[in-house]
């Protein structure tokens, strides 16, 4: 069976007419119309011809005469058939042929496969309708392929993104802040003595140039200067110095607990109460191995508002634990120098024992009230590095950097 | 943290009570310390700042003395009268010194150990490497008064401990192990500080002792010096180390530290106070305990405590020198109750999460660019100018360097993503390729006008690297980037030498420059070793 296509002539045909069939019926009101009248008629003399040739009009040179009005134009239903791709009668395929109003369609390719095994079901074949005369050949099911790799998050995303849908889940508001940081941020808002041991050049990445950075409210940097040399107004001790020049050199932010200052001194009464989170990166001088990075993310959290205590604290701890899959959950004190009480969770993680899994404590009066914060903080951090570790079966942590595209095409997805 | 090694035996003999490994764990446990390891006769232990005088094995065990309630609440410790006295002169850069003498001490192995064990811890916390606290223990009947604390000619000489002949002080710190290590402390001195006694130097504080008053198996009465810059640090360290030794028996003696006609006696083991609000305690810890129970509790913590006009006063041991404020002792009341016997509690607190907007936008294009069938990569955000610039072929620019790298591979902070995908795609050549890869991540820049005079910027990038990619592919691809983001852009010509010339382009969205896109130059290739033709784009997202 063959298959035609019509032409773009064919095809206007098929919307406005046949030009004879636009004649006729131009001729059947009047019977007899003039010869300049006519041409309006595209393809007037194509339209004439056939007219004349099938007896429906003569002409006497000036008028054309109806003769006899066709009740059928077969070449005009042909070519409607032919649309619908039905069946036309062999004949007016050849007159249409003629006509250039359509034109057979070929399928040298197709044509050749005819009663033959393919490999592949070929759109002509498809097209031709000639996949009927073919047969398929069988595929051995366990044959071996080539290897397909999709785009995929890396493992260490895929777990950072996990923790952060359920911080948000529990209503937590991601928080940001800059990675090259002042001192006063990263250590004296959060009460460190500026002869921390944390805060020595073995410690702490101090930036080459510029050395400072900026006093942007000096009540707030008299407040915490205050706290560390007298206590200010909380009933504290203070450390008895404090030491500006450090307070203002710009560093690599050495922990997150940074952006909670920052999110404590922004929080406005009226936003209370506020949950914030932060997972990002932070910097400490180190020699690198296969347990240590000189750069690693923190997870951490605040929940601030009226009322919180101790109790609120290990609620949450263990409400993140259990988020993450903890069946058991236990407390020991611990020692942070910007939490008092300080909290080491403990889990039991099926398939691991008991692992610790983050830190917590209440913010000291002497990190919150400086800020301008009354109430309550609540502060948790995750060791988040060793989580996805954990989570994307690795021993050495410098694999949650890897520059091996291999391992990670191959990485199957953490879940 | 301190990592402290601890003798079992010694350990349960001066806690005077029969304990089950286990018993011992559970309880060290509970008191703001981990154990790293244990064997038959050594128990590892990490152990927080905050609490140096848990150092000394005699401090511990009576930690937990106190906290099984074998012997609770505030330790008296008596201070015989001083027979021994110290002239002091002002050295204005160590000014502060304490001293003490112990008598009839028991030297045996055990007790040297913890001796060697609590003079280096304490003097690397809480002395902060012997700069604001040093300490010298010398055999008290090995030195003949009078005793002074003096400053003296760099050139005068004395036996260093572990040497064999005599050296000038500057010679010990030019050439001894502990000169070199402490030396520091002294620089720009033009004199240095020494203790002398009748015969000479038999001290030479914060750098090391002398030979002679070495102390050995034979030593009964000791002499202990610290110097240091601040007062509270140095007679803290004194207490600490002087109620380790009544510990264990012996006798505390004070000295008199003479200044002129004044003098001061040290050391001074009164203890402190602090007075607490009861309502405090309720509103930290979130329990309302009995009275009497806040008695009981601190008294397990080492605390004596009395009712005072609604208040609690209460009395800290001279050992103690982290309590600051009332939440310190509230800490150590409920450590006292015990963590696990609190009802965790979660807060009806209605808070609504979100992300940052940041990290939304990245997160877009993540997925989409994982849409492509890119691989994410993730490295450090540290580098080097070598791998910023130079192999990029780029000119070198003013980026965030370090005063202090401990690598050369990592000195400064990356201002751009594409050294990275290079860098990735060079260590991969032998991987199928196409490769397609990208990161979505911070770079830190210059910037004057923020308050830490940089800028975190949030940038994607992506490499392709198959042999027939090109400028169209690339453009393509970020065209649809674009517009799945819903930007309207548009694309001018540059000059950027990374990349080949008449074969790049400037991104731009609002009349606003946000990124390039491009095929890499083969200089750059062959500096990376890749024989494979890679287009790139990279895109700050903070305009978007």
């Amino acid at each position: 069976m063959n298959k035609y296509e019509l032409t773009p002539e064919g095809k206007e045909y098929l919307e406005n007419s046949l030009p004879e069939k636009q004649l006729v019926d131009l001729l059947k009101e009047k019977n007899s119309i003039d010869f300049d009248d006519a041409k309006q008629i595209k393809n007037f003399y194509i339209a004439l011809q056939w007219a004349l040739k099938n007896k429906w009009v003569r002409s006497t040179g000036k008028e054309i005469i109806l003769l006899n009005y066709p009740e059928h134009v077969p070449e005009q239903e042909a070519l409607e058939k032919l649309s619908k791709g039905e069946d036309v009668d062999e004949n007016v395929i050849e007159i249409l042929i003629q006509r250039k109003l359509i034109k057979k369609l070929v399928y040298s390719e197709a044509d050749k496969m005819v009663g033959k095994e393919v490999t592949t079901l070929t759109p002509e074949l498809l097209k031709s309708g000639l996949w009927k005369q073919v047969s398929f050949q069988k595929y051995d099911v366990n044959t071996p392929v080539n290897r397909i790799y999709p785009g995929k998050l890396h493992p260490y995303r895929q777990v950072m993104e996990e923790i952060r849908e359920k911080l948000i889940g529990m209503g937590f508001v991601e928080a940001k802040g800059p990675l090259v940081e002042l001192n006063f941020w990263n250590a004296d808002a959060l009460f460190m003595p500026s002869d921390h041991p944390a805060r020595g050049v073995h410690d702490i990445y101090m930036i080459k140039d510029p050395k400072t950075g900026k006093v942007v409210d000096n009540d707030l940097w008299k407040r915490v200067e205050e706290t560390h040399k007298t206590g200010w107004i909380m009933g504290s001790k203070g450390w008895g110095n404090w030491n500006f020049e450090l307070a203002q050199r710009l560093v690599l932010r050495s922990q997150t607990t940074a952006v909670s200052a920052r999110t404590l001194y922004k929080l406005k009464k009226e936003n209370l109460p506020h949950k914030m989170f932060v997972i990002d990166r932070n910097f400490r001088p180190d020699v690198i191995d296969a347990k240590h990075l000189v750069e690693f993310d923190q997870c951490e959290g605040i929940v601030v508002g009226e009322g919180l205590n101790f109790r609120h604290l290990l609620g949450y701890l263990k409400e993140i634990a259990e988020t993450f899959g903890a069946e058991k959950v236990r407390f020991k004190p611990s020692y942070f120098p910007f939490t008092e009480p300080s909290v080491e969770g403990v889990a039991l993680i099926k398939g691991l024992g008991w692992v610790e899994f983050g830190g917590a404590g209440i913010f000291r009066p002497e990190v919150t009230l400086p800020l301008g914060i009354e109430v309550p903080v609540l502060a948790w951090g995750l060791g988040i590095g060793r989580l996805a570790m954990i989570r994307m079966g690795i021993s050495d942590i410098r694999q949650l950097y890897s520059e091996d595209l291999r391992w990670l095409r191959e990485k199957e997805v953490v879940r | 943290m301190p990592t402290i090694t601890y003798d079992k035996n010694d350990l349960l003999n001066l806690i005077g009570n029969k304990m089950s490994d286990e018993q011992l764990e559970e309880t060290i446990h509970l008191m703001k310390t981990n154990i790293e390891s244990e064997n038959e006769s050594e128990i590892t232990i990490e152990l927080t700042p905050d609490r140096p005088d848990l150092f000394g094995i005699e401090g511990l065990a009576r930690a937990v003395k106190q906290y099984l309630g074998i012997e609770t609440g505030l330790k008296k410790y008596s201070i015989k009268p001083a027979s021994v006295n110290i002239r002091a002169s002002d050295i204005s850069y160590r000014n502060h010194i304490g001293a003490a003498v112990i008598r009839n001490v028991n030297v045996n192995d055990a007790f040297i150990k913890s001796l060697m064990n609590i003079q280096d811890v304490l003097t690397d916390t809480i002395g902060r490497k012997r700069k604001k606290v040093a300490i010298g223990i010398h055999d008290l009947d090995k030195i003949v008064p009078h005793f002074s604390y003096i400053e003296v000619d760099k050139n005068e000489k004395i036996i260093p401990l572990d040497q064999e002949s005599e050296m000038s002080l500057s010679e010990i710190i030019e050439r001894l192990p502990k000169g070199k290590e402490y030396g520091h402390i002294l620089s720009g001195q033009e004199k240095y500080p020494v203790f002398t006694d009748a015969r000479g130097i038999f001290s030479f504080p914060p750098i090391i002792n002398s030979e002679k008053t070495r102390v050995t198996e034979n030593t009964k009465n000791l002499l202990v010096e610290l110097t240091g810059t601040d007062k509270d640090a140095v007679s803290q360290t004194l207490n600490i180390i002087v109620t380790n030794f009544a510990d264990r028996g012996a006798t505390i003696e004070a000295v008199k530290i003479f200044r002129g006609e004044k003098f001061e006696s040290t050391p001074n083991l009164s203890p402190s106070t602090i007075d607490v609000e009861f309502s405090e305690i309720e509103k930290w810890s979130g329990v309302s305990f009995h009275k009497e129970d806040v008695f009981e509790l601190l008294k397990r913590m080492g605390y004596d405590s009395v009712e005072n006009k609604g208040k609690i006063t209460i009395y800290i041991p001279p050992y103690r020198n982290d309590i600051l404020h009332p939440i310190d002792v509230i800490e150590d009341i409920i450590i006292s109750y015990g963590f696990n016997n609190f009802t965790p509690e979660l807060p009806s607190l209605a808070t609504i999460g979100s992300s940052h907007p940041v990290e939304k936008t990245s997160s877009k294009f993540r997925e989409l660019l994982v849409g492509f069938g890119y691989q994410e990569i993730i490295r450090p955000l540290m580098t080097n100018p070598r791998e910023l610039f130079d192999r990029m072929n780029v000119k070198r620019e003013r980026i965030i360097e370090l005063e202090n790298p401990v690598s050369e591979d990592y000195t400064c902070l990356r201002n751009w993503l594409l050294p990275d995908l290079m860098k990735m795609m060079s260590t991969n050549k032998h991987v199928e390729y196409p490769q397609d890869i990208f990161q979505v991540g911070d770079v830190v820049v210059h910037d004057e006008n923020e308050e830490t005079m940089s800028r975190t910027v949030r940038k994607a990038a992506a490499l392709i690297a198959h042999s027939k990619t090109n400028y169209s592919e690339v453009k393509a691809t970020v065209e649809s980037l674009l517009k799945q983001i819903g930007m309207k852009y548009t694309f001018k010509d540059s000059n950027l030498s990374h990349m080949i010339e008449g074969r790049q382009a400037i991104v731009l969205v609002n009349n606003k420059e946000i990124g390039y896109i491009g095929e890499i130059n083969p200089v750059v290739l062959e500096n990376y070793g890749i024989e494979m033709p890679c287009t790139a784009f990279e895109l700050s997202l903070d305009s978007i």
